[in-house]
C-alpha cells in the first residue's frame, strides 16, 4: 500500500522549527483528511500538524518533547490506491521514482557528480532559511539604533550613554545619530547652564538606566490602612509603615517566590532568601539598604533592625554589606504625600512595591448602614513583564493587601 | 618639456649607472634595443657593458642576479613583463628572499617588474604580481603612482640593501607626465595623502592612485563629498600609520587596487584597519578589485574588468551611504 509523509509544516513566516508537545495518534490508528495528529508550540504558538489524506498510521519518528525543523519527516501514513487517486496527494513512493528518473537523466547526472565527494548529500531537502520580509531573522539593527564602532567609541570616550544622545535627530543613513550631530549636540548643550552631577547621582542614573532596558510594568490597587495604623498605635517602639508594607510582602513571597524569581537566558533564577530592600531618600539620590531573612523575622524583630539601618541610611554609614543582593525592594513615596507612582525596580531585582500616601474617604457600610471613615492608600507594584504577568503581579499585591489587613500576624 | 613615468625610470637608471659602479642592467632586448618599453633606451650605447641583454630565461636572469649581488653588485633586472616573472618565483621568493636570514649576507638586487593592464594586452600581459611578493618576508615591494616616485624610489630601491621588487605600471608608462621631477621624496614605507578629504578615504596604490583622484573629483562635483586619497606608494612595507590617521579623520575605508579580488593588498590593508582601527569606522571597510577572471583582452572587456572612475563612485557611494 503506499505510504504518505507527515511533515513538520511551515508554521509561520520566520518559524524554522517547532517541538513536540503531544502525539496524538499510535501506528495502526485510522486517521481522517486533516485531522490534528500531532501537537507542536513554536515561540509564538500552540499549533497542530495534520494529515493530507484518509489512511492508517504506519509509524512515527517524531518524539514528545523533540524539536524538529520545519519539512522533517515526522511519521507515515498507510493510504489506499483509491484515497490516493481522490485526493491527488503526493506518495512516498511516487517521489522516490522520480529522484530516480531524474539520477538516471543525463543531466542530472553531470550534477551529481559534483557531489562525488559528500555522498548523497545532493538528496536532501534544500535548508529552510526563515525570513522576515525578505530579510533572513534575526533582522539587523540598523538606521536609528544603530551606533557605529566610531561613534560608540566617541561616546565611550566622553561617558555617554544611548540615553545621553535620546535627544539628537539624526543625520546619517537611516536616521543614524552621526559623530557630527554628537558634536553639534554638544556645542549647543554647552551654551546652556550646567553643573557636575554628584558620583550618588550617577549611581542611581546607572542603576535606573540599567534596569530600564527590560520591559517594566506597573499594577495597583487600593489598600486599606486602619488596621495597621490601629496596631501601630498600640506598639513600642513603634514600626514604621514601610515595616508593615515591607513584611506583608515577604510573606507573599514566600507563598509566590516565582514572582520575585531573576530571569537570565532560558533560566529563571529564584530567590534564595528574602532579603528585602527599603529605598531611603539621600541627599539628591536614593539609597537601598536591604533587611535580611525578613520571612523568618516577627515585626518586633524587624523594627530595631529596621530602625538602625534607616538611620544608618541617611547618615550615609551604608556598608557594601547593606546594600548587597536583596530580592526586592519596598519604597513608600507616600511619606512625600504622593499618592500614585511608577516605581522602578533595582537593575538586579524583579519587583519593587510602593505605597502611596494614606487618604481618609467615607466608604459606605452596610454593617452600620452609614458612611464611616476610611484610611486607604495606593499599593503598587513595578515588575519584569519578561519573568510575571499582570496576573501573577495582581495575585502577590492582594495578598499583600490582605496580609495588611491582620497586622497582629506580621 | 615634460617627464613620462618611462622618462623617470630611465633617467633614474641612467643617473644609477653613472654614479655607482656597481650597478648593471641585464634583461631581454634592453640593450640595443632598449627594451619593450624603451626604459633603458640608449644607455647601452652610453654604459658599455652594463647593459647586458640575457637569454629568455627569467629564472637564469634573477638567479644570476643574486650571485652577482652577492658578489657586491647592484644588478637591476628587468622583467619584460611583471607576469613572466612567476618562472624567476623561486629565485626571488626562496633565494633572494631568505640569503640574508640564512647567512648574513645581503642581496643588494632590484627586480623591475611592468606591471598592470593596458587595453588589449590580456591575460599574460596584464597583472599585477606585487601580492604575491609582498607575501614573502625578505623583499621589499613598491608601487610608484607618480613620476617622481617612479625616479626616487627606483634610486632607493637600488640603494636598499634588501632585494626590491619595483612594480612599475604599464598604463602609467606614456600618459603620466610631470612638467619636471620634484626633489620632495618620501622614503620607501612611507604612504602620502594624495589628495585630502574628510568623508572617506581610499587607499589605493599604483595606476589605482590616479582612478581614485578621478572618482574623487566627480564625487566632489555631485554631492560635495570630500574623499581623501591615500597612495600607499610602497606595498610592503605597509604604511598602516597613515592609512589608521587617515581612517581617523573620515572614519570610512575604500581599499582600491587593480590586482585580482582573493586577499592581497586590499585585503590586507582592510584586515589592519579592522585590527587596530575598528573604534575609528563608521561603516564596514570596502575593497574593490579588479573582477576573478583571467585579464580579458578586448578593450571593452578589460575596462569592465578592473576598478574605473564609475565602479569607485558606486563604491564609494554605498560606502557612504551606510
Amino acid at each position: 500500500m503506499p505510504t504518505v509523509s507527515i511533515l513538520m509544516p511551515q508554521l509561520g513566516e520566520s518559524i524554522a522549527e517547532a517541538t513536540v508537545v503531544r502525539i496524538g495518534i499510535a501506528p495502526g490508528e485510522t486517521v481522517q483528511t486533516d485531522q490534528e495528529v500531532i501537537e507542536v508550540e513554536t515561540s509564538k504558538a500552540t499549533m497542530g500538524v495534520t494529515t493530507l489524506c484518509r489512511g492508517t498510521v504506519k509509524e512515527i519518528y517524531a518524539k514528545e518533547g523533540e524539536t524538529y525543523s520545519v519539512g522533517t519527516l515526522l511519521g507515515l501514513l498507510e493510504v489506499t490506491e483509491e484515497e490516493i487517486a481522490r485526493t491527488g496527494v503526493d506518495t512516498v513512493e511516487a517521489a522516490a521514482d522520480r529522484r530516480t528518473a531524474d539520477a538516471a537523466s543525463p543531466q542530472q547526472q553531470e550534477k551529481n557528480l559534483h557531489f562525488a565527494l559528500d555522498d548523497d548529500s545532493y538528496e536532501e531537502a534544500p535548508a529552510v532559511v526563515p525570513s522576515v520580509k525578505g530579510l533572513p531573522v534575526p533582522t539587523g539593527t540598523m538606521g536609528a539604533h544603530y551606533i557605529s564602532p566610531r561613534m560608540r567609541a566617541r561616546m565611550d570616550d566622553m561617558g555617554l550613554r544611548e540615553a545621553d544622545i535620546s535627544a539628537i535627530v539624526g543625520t546619517g543613513a537611516g536616521g543614524r545619530v552621526t559623530v557630527e550631530d554628537l558634536e553639534k549636540f554638544l556645542n549647543y548643550i554647552d551654551t546652556w547652564p550646567s553643573s557636575n552631577a554628584s558620583p550618588m547621582r550617577m549611581a542611581v542614573a546607572d542603576a535606573m538606566r540599567r534596569s530600564w532596558t527590560r520591559p517594566l510594568a506597573t499594577v495597583g490597587l487600593p489598600v486599606k490602612l486602619d488596621r495597621v495604623l490601629e496596631h501601630r498605635r498600640n506598639q513600642d517602639p513603634k514600626p514604621g509603615l514601610t515595616l508593615y508594607v515591607l513584611r506583608a510582602f515577604a510573606l507573599a513571597l514566600v507563598e509566590e517566590p516565582a514572582t520575585a524569581g531573576f530571569l537570565i537566558g532560558q533560566k529563571v533564577v529564584h530567590p534564595r532568601a528574602f532579603d528585602i530592600g527599603v529605598a531611603v531618600q539621600v541627599d539628591d539620590g536614593v539609597v537601598v539598604p536591604v533587611l535580611r531573612k525578613v520571612d523568618q523575622k516577627s515585626l518586633s524583630d524587624l523594627t530595631k533592625d529596621y530602625a538602625e539601618m534607616v538611620e544608618r541610611g541617611r547618615r550615609r554609614r551604608l556598608s557594601e554589606d547593606d546594600l548587597r543582593g536583596g530580592i526586592a525592594t519596598v519604597t513608600n513615596f507616600g511619606t512625600f504625600g504622593l499618592t500614585s507612582g511608577t516605581p522602578i525596580p533595582l537593575p538586579n531585582e524583579t519587583l519593587i512595591l510602593g505605597l502611596g500616601a494614606g487618604v481618609k474617604k467615607p466608604v459606605w457600610s452596610n454593617q452600620v448602614d452609614a458612611f464611616i471613615p476610611v484610611t486607604e492608600a495606593e499599593l503598587v507594584v513595578t515588575f519584569d513583564h519578561r519573568v510575571v504577568d499582570g496576573g501573577g503581579a495582581g495575585v502577590l499585591l492582594s495578598r499583600v493587601a490582605q496580609l495588611l489587613q491582620s497586622p497582629e500576624k506580621l | 618639456m615634460s617627464v613620462t613615468y618611462v622618462d623617470a625610470i630611465r633617467e633614474a637608471q641612467e643617473k644609477l649607472l653613472r654614479e655607482d659602479p656597481r650597478v648593471f642592467l641585464y634583461g631581454q632586448d634592453i640593450s640595443k634595443f632598449g627594451g619593450a618599453f624603451k626604459a633603458t633606451k640608449g644607455l647601452a650605447e652610453e654604459f658599455p657593458g652594463r647593459v647586458l641583454d640575457s637569454p629568455i630565461s627569467e629564472d637564469a636572469m634573477i638567479g644570476m642576479a643574486v650571485g652577482a649581488a652577492i658578489e657586491g653588485m647592484r644588478p637591476i633586472i628587468e622583467m619584460q613583463f611583471a607576469d613572466f616573472s612567476s618562472i624567476a618565483f623561486n629565485q626571488i621568493v626562496n633565494q633572494a628572499a631568505t640569503h640574508f636570514y640564512r647567512t648574513g649576507v645581503p642581496v643588494p638586487l632590484t627586480v623591475r617588474l611592468p606591471s598592470g593592464g593596458t587595453p588589449g594586452s590580456g591575460p599574460f600581459h596584464s597583472q599585477s604580481m606585487e601580492a604575491l611578493y609582498a607575501h614573502y618576508p625578505g623583499l621589499i615591494v613598491v608601487t610608484p603612482a607618480t613620476v617622481s616616485d617612479a625616479y626616487h624610489m627606483l634610486l632607493d630601491a637600488v640603494a636598499l640593501d634588501d632585494p626590491v621588487v619595483y612594480c612599475e605600471h604599464k598604463f602609467l608608462y606614456r600618459w603620466l607626465k610631470a612638467p619636471r621631477i620634484n626633489g620632495d621624496q618620501l622614503p620607501i614605507g612611507k604612504a602620502r595623502i594624495t589628495r585630502p578629504g574628510k568623508h572617506a578615504t581610499v587607499v589605493a596604490y599604483s595606476a589605482m592612485v590616479h582612478e581614485a583622484v578621478r572618482a574623487a573629483d566627480r564625487l566632489k562635483e555631485q554631492g560635495g563629498w570630500e574623499i581623501e586619497v591615500v597612495d600607499l606608494r610602497s606595498v610592503k612595507p605597509l604604511d598602516i600609520d597613515t592609512v589608521l590617521a587617515s581612517v581617523a579623520r573620515t572614519g570610512r575605508l575604500l581599499a582600491l587596487g587593480e590586482a585580482f579580488p582573493w586577499g592581497g593588498v586590499t585585503a590586507e590593508v582592510v584586515s589592519r584597519v579592522c585590527a587596530d582601527g575598528f573604534h575609528l569606522l563608521d561603516a564596514p571597510p570596502r575593497r574593490l578589485n579588479s573582477r576573478d577572471t583571467p585579464v580579458p583582452y578586448h578593450p571593452k572587456l578589460w575596462a569592465a574588468h578592473r576598478p574605473t572612475p564609475e565602479t569607485i563612485c558606486i563604491a564609494l557611494r554605498e560606502l557612504l551611504s551606510f
